[in-house]
């Protein structure tokens, strides 16, 4: 089925026109959902060892997040729906065949994601300060193996929006040709998401 | 124009809603004793917030619906399993045993 130029509020882009990339089809391509349902599958695997754990330990699990600095996780989160939010604001400018400004949003993303990486690394030493460390107890062996690999996650994608940024100064990304920069929007959505479920679960819950 | 305006808000307040609720995340985090009521509340604005970001940012909501069935779940069954795993832990650590 062709969809052509129908008015559909998409994205937070408003009316648009000939945009049917995503009206019932897969965002981006089938390649990075593979990835993302794989991420998502990791990350699951994770959660279960996480509730496992606590099940065993639930003492330390109370008492861990308590001397986690919850300012941090919070600044985190911030960074990471504010990142999300201007990626989901760059896909919406080129879509509205303004690159300059898609790209001015994209590198308030990168912003962020950096901003995310210095507290995060911040946070870790002010830990060994407090001499939290990975081997202090499971619920810190969780913490460190969690939220370093989510760390992973973050770099390599503020990589990858720093790929979108070339193309889109290059032209290779255009108002009628993104795909490419859509499925990079997802994997960094995801990320976000991930994010979503770690915080609470190792600042928050207890 | 007017539809423009409005689409453009959705972004703006879903980004504040977000940020209000991992406010109030952080509030609880600082202040609350643990209780079944604060986990329930807790996986409530896991779920609504994972929602928001798929739906309005990842845009799934008018995505192909295998994706959005799955994501959706995702959310669903991740805040429901973090409250079943607390509600039963000692079950939870029994099944586990090795």
């Amino acid at each position: 089925m062709t969809i052509t130029a129908t008015d559909f509020n998409l994205n937070g882009s408003g009316s648009v026109t000939q945009e049917p990339e995503t009206l019932n089809k897969i965002p981006g391509n089938r390649a990075v959902w593979v990835g993302i349902f794989a991420e998502m599958t990791e990350f699951a695997l994770f959660f279960l060892v996480y509730f496992i754990a606590k099940a065993h330990y639930p003492e330390q699990f109370n008492q861990g997040p308590l001397k986690l600095n919850t300012l941090a996780g919070t600044l985190n989160t911030f960074a990471l729906i504010s990142s999300s939010f201007f990626v989901a604001k760059a896909l919406a400018s080129i879509r509205l065949n303004d690159p300059k400004k898609s790209i001015t949003w994209l590198w308030r993303a990168v912003f962020c994601g950096c901003i995310y990486l210095v507290i995060k690394i911040w946070e870790y030493h002010w830990n060994v300060d407090q001499g939290i460390t990975t081997n202090t107890n499971n619920f810190y062996t969780v913490y460190y193996y969690l939220t370093f690999n989510h760390l992973l996650h973050v770099t390599w994608a503020s990589g990858s929006l720093l790929w979108a940024i070339r193309q889109l100064k290059s032209g290779s990304y255009t108002q009628n040709n993104h795909l490419g920069f859509t499925a990079i929007a997802c994997y960094w959505h995801m990320v976000d998401l991930a994010w979503v479920i770690i915080f609470p679960l190792l600042y928050v819950l207890r | 124009m007017t539809n423009t305006n409005n689409t453009f808000s959705a972004l703006d307040i879903s980004w504040f809603i977000l940020m209000s609720i991992t406010t109030a995340n952080a509030f609880v985090a600082e202040t609350a004793e643990p209780s079944l009521a604060i986990t329930a509340l807790i996986c409530g604005s896991i779920a609504y917030k994972g929602r928001r970001i798929m739906d309005y940012f990842m845009e799934l909501n008018h995505a192909n619906s295998t994706i959005q069935f799955f994501m959706r779940s995702y959310f669903y069954v991740f805040p429901a399993l973090i409250f079943l795993s607390d509600l039963f832990s000692e079950e939870l650590a029994a099944l586990t045993a090795l």
